[in-house]
């Protein structure tokens, strides 16, 4: 086994990346990222295109060595002991990799064995996961005849074929319907289930924010914000509710309408000139729901009330805003 | 009021069905074919590069020889040949850019808007027409750098220039007919062997003397063959009217064939 | 979805020999059911009839110093042979690439070297069929094997020598490159020039004298003269094998693969 000084380091499952620095002529794509997936957690990696999420899941499942730094992956660093790293991950791609002249079954099939099974072990395991990834009627077609969703689905499937101790699903749902997503979602819960670490990077906040036990928010190549979903909603305000009236003269009935709904800070911030007001949400559609209820008590007529969360850009204009103040505030990895 | 007043001014459309509206719609569409076919260097390669190069080739792998045996210059079959060979190839990409098109929904877009129902397919007829003369042009050129004249004057020297764009057409009729309704890699292949034994086995090659007798009445009647007798007649010597009423049969009745079978394709592929 | 019991226990034990198989047979089977293997068949057939009965008349008339056009255009039949299964192998590798798959592997408890030894293996398979189909085609038209078995068997070895060099090289091209469709055409302008100008078709003399140094002296002809001199012919002029009539071969072959295998290697470990 490859050196441990770290304690929170297990010989199977969890992931630990110290100071990793990796960059490619001029461009620095990870500048010193740090962080920890206990094992069998989901780790949401958190970031918008460029910011180092891709660079750092190639660096952790061995495609690319770093510039500095450790990572140790189920056990095994990266650079010193690849070849175990890589017996022990599933990676799983943005456009997902697959032979298209292949069926679906074959694929399975292919990678079964390229994963050490024996024939027959590969075909029975092949039709296992059709029948668990609910892909009995296109098993037999061509890959490259399958819809989004399903390429999605033949992918995923096609590294679980053995058991990884980690999984690194690159931005496993974008473009894909609502239906789609829902399945990688509950896949990732049985993940979780099977006491198999996950680390996902993604470009929506609600996904990390519904999966992930961590979010590490990563920018220009840096951690700059680590916490569970809910310390950083926390951070940035959560959701909040938008009431826009029909008319402007009405401002004053909303704001004793709303009441107790309306913290001061909110009411301190109205100028002459705001068309609308923001209440913060923290029950999400209850909140919304009671504001609408007094403000038809109070008959106000209103041309929009919705409720609003908060963006992946309202996250990085609060974090980025903080950006000289954050070195001191607590979001030591825990 | 003023918006409103201007509006009714500006636009100018008329029924969608007048002959006026056949030709304005079909410069149009053609404008943008040819538009973007200058833009893509692929078939600028395709077009005029391949053909100049091979008829250079031509020339000096066999025109020597070819020389030697018949007495004549080999040129005044290699010109033609290569022009309509560049015709031909250009006409398969054509057919699957067609394909492409209709997978993209380009073809159905087009089909809402309120122009002539015909200016879609006379469009692509006219551009592909004008890349046939173009590239024709570009091959007699360099045909002339080597030594190509036209000894027949400037009427045959026209006639000339129009049978590859007839040939053409005839082709690209028979690939349209079969491109909308596959479009696959397949169909480009089987095509350009089909091109490639066409022009292998044809005067332009080598002199119908040159083959073997078993083979000269294919050779001799086979539509490249004919086309390219037709012109060698029309811009050097030879039998004209032979050549060229055979050409005028193989094209036409192509044309006949698939017209009707190409026209329902594209606008099946119009409405996909 | 949420149960776990469909998550196995078993673990990754990758098991190299097998991988390879794996890797080979994916290349291979798929391309026999769907009748593509066809191809590495009739693409010597069609290329050896499209040559010989055109030419056979033009280019022997004034002599080559050989007893038929059959015997002296077997290397061409050879070498073109090699260069269509190259071109295949590049639109191979160069689809896994763009699919993929090459990052997929890495990712995968797999040795760097399988997936181009699998590719590579997939070649030669292609290749052999296309040798002897060739080799067949030459029969076919009159080609002899007039030389002792070691010279046959040195024929042989060649052919497939020169066929590796040429896959391997087109495989990293592949790779490297961002479009099948746009590799496979243009890789068909090499062999076009290459093939046309050189000694495969005719000897230098027949060539225009500006361009004889050329012909006489690209790999190509040389690869043709070894064939020959291996193959032998009753007329006496096909040379004899000695260092100075290999070496320029060797050189260009031994190039070719010195430069290919390292790139080769280093592109599949893609340890950037």
């Amino acid at each position: 086994m490859s050196v441990a000084p770290s304690p929170t380091l297990t010989s199977t499952g969890g992931v630990v990346v110290e100071g990793i620095e990796k960059s490619f002529g001029d461009v620095h794509a990870l500048r010193g990222v740090d962080f920890v997936a206990a094992p069998g957690e989901v780790l949401g990696i958190l970031g918008p295109n460029g910011a180092g999420k891709t660079t750092m899941v190639n660096v952790l499942s061995t495609l690319i060595t770093p510039d500095r730094g450790r990572a140790v992956v189920a056990g095994h660093d990266v650079v010193t002991d690849p070849a175990a790293v890589r017996k022990s991950i599933m990676l799983t791609g943005q456009y997902a990799a697959l032979d298209d002249m292949l069926s679906g079954y074959e694929n399975l099939v292919l990678f079964g064995r390229l994963m050490g099974l024996r024939k027959p072990a590969a075909r029975a395991r092949a039709k296992e996961l059709i029948a668990e990834f609910d892909l009995e009627r296109a098993a037999n077609r061509r890959v490259g005849t399958y819809s989004g969703g399903m390429r999605r689905r033949i992918d995923i499937a096609c590294g679980l074929v053995v058991r990884p101790d980690v999984v690194f699903l690159d931005e496993p749902t974008t473009g894909l319907d609502p239906r789609s997503r829902q399945g990688v979602w509950d896949l990732v819960r049985s993940f979780k289930n099977a006491g198999i670490t996950t680390l996902l990077t993604t470009q929506y906040l609600e996904e990390a924010d519904a999966l992930s036990d961590q979010i590490i928010v990563i920018d220009h190549g840096v951690v700059i914000a680590s916490g569970t979903a809910d310390e950083l909603k926390h951070r940035t305000g959560g959701s909040y509710c938008e009431v826009v009236p029909l008319d402007l003269e009405e401002m004053p009935a909303i704001v004793a309408a709303l009441g107790s709904l309306l913290p001061a800070e909110n009411l301190a911030a109205l100028t002459p000139e705001s068309d609308r007001i923001t209440i913060p949400a923290p029950d999400g559609a209850k909140t919304l729901a009671e504001a609408l209820r007094r403000l038809d008590d109070a008959s106000v007529e209103l041309v929009d009330i919705a409720l609003r969360r908060p963006s992946l850009d309202d996250v990085f204009l609060q974090l980025t805003g903080h950006l000289p103040t954050t070195e001191t505030a607590p979001e030591v990895v825990s | 009021m003023t918006l409103l007043a201007a509006r009714t001014e500006q636009t100018t459309t008329g029924s969608e069905t007048t002959p006026g509206a056949l030709v304005r719609h079909t410069l149009i569409q053609t404008q943008r074919l040819l538009l973007r076919w200058a833009r893509n260097p692929v078939t600028l390669l395709e077009t005029l590069l391949i053909p100049c190069l091979l008829l250079i080739m031509l020339d000096i792998v066999v025109g020597g020889q070819i020389q030697k045996f018949t007495g004549d210059d080999a040129l005044y079959g290699s010109v033609p040949m290569v022009a309509i060979v560049g015709a031909l190839s250009g006409a398969v990409a054509s057919g699957v850019l067609l394909g492409r098109e209709r997978d993209a929904g380009l073809l159905a877009r087009f089909w809402v808007l309120p122009v002539h129902r015909a200016s879609g397919i006379a469009s692509r007829v006219l551009a592909e027409g004008c890349r046939i003369v173009l590239g024709t042009i570009a091959v007699v050129l360099v045909g002339a750098l080597l030594g190509f004249r036209f000894h027949q004057g400037p009427l045959a020297a026209l006639v000339f220039l129009a049978v590859p764009v007839l040939f053409g057409l005839a082709f690209a009729t028979i690939v349209t007919a079969i491109a909308v309704f596959t479009a696959k890699a397949s169909l480009v292949e089987g095509v350009t062997i089909l091109t490639s034994l066409m022009m292998f086995f044809s005067t332009g090659f080598v002199p119908l003397i040159a083959f073997p007798t078993w083979i000269q009445p294919i050779v001799r009647n086979q539509p490249m063959s004919v086309a390219v007798d037709a012109m060698r007649g029309l811009a050097d010597e030879g039998p004209i009217a032979r050549p060229l009423t055979l050409t005028l049969v193989w094209c036409l009745g192509a044309i006949v064939l698939f017209a009707v079978p190409a026209a329902i394709g594209f606008r099946r592929a119009s409405r996909r | 979805m949420t149960a776990t019991t469909w998550h196995t226990h078993v673990r990754a034990a990758p098991d190299t020999v097998q991988q390879w198989w794996v890797l080979t047979t994916r290349l291979i089977v798929p391309s026999v059911k769907t009748g593509e293997v066809l191809s590495s068949i009739v693409a010597p057939a069609a290329f050896t009839a499209s040559f010989y009965i055109p030419l056979k008349t033009v280019m022997m008339f004034s002599g080559n110093g050989f007893s038929s056009y059959a015997q002296y255009m077997m290397p061409l039949v050879i070498l073109q042979a090699a260069a269509f299964t190259a071109i295949s192998a590049a639109f191979r590798s160069a689809t896994d690439s763009v699919a993929g798959l090459n990052r997929r592997f890495g990712a995968m408890p797999l040795r760097p070297l399988v997936p181009v030894a699998a590719r590579m293996s997939a070649n030669i398979f292609r290749l052999l069929i296309s040798l002897a189909a060739a080799i067949v085609s030459g029969y076919v038209i009159g080609f002899r094997f007039r030389l002792d078995a070691a010279h046959t068997l040195g024929f042989l070895a060649f052919s497939l020598l020169i066929g590796i060099a040429f896959t391997l090289g087109a495989d990293v091209i592949g790779t490297v490159s961002k479009s099948p469709e746009a590799t496979t055409q243009a890789l068909v302008l090499p062999p076009l020039i290459f093939g046309m100008l050189s000694t495969g078709l005719a000897p230098a003399s027949q060539f225009p004298s500006w361009i004889q140094w050329f012909v006489r002296n690209q790999p190509v002809s040389q690869f043709a003269i070894v064939l020959r001199a291996l193959a032998g012919d009753t007329a006496g002029n096909a040379g004899t094998i000695s260092w100075s009539l290999v070496t320029p071969s060797l050189l260009w072959l031994a190039a070719i693969l010195l430069i290919s295998l390292p790139v080769a290697i280093r592109l599949s470990s893609r340890r950037a």
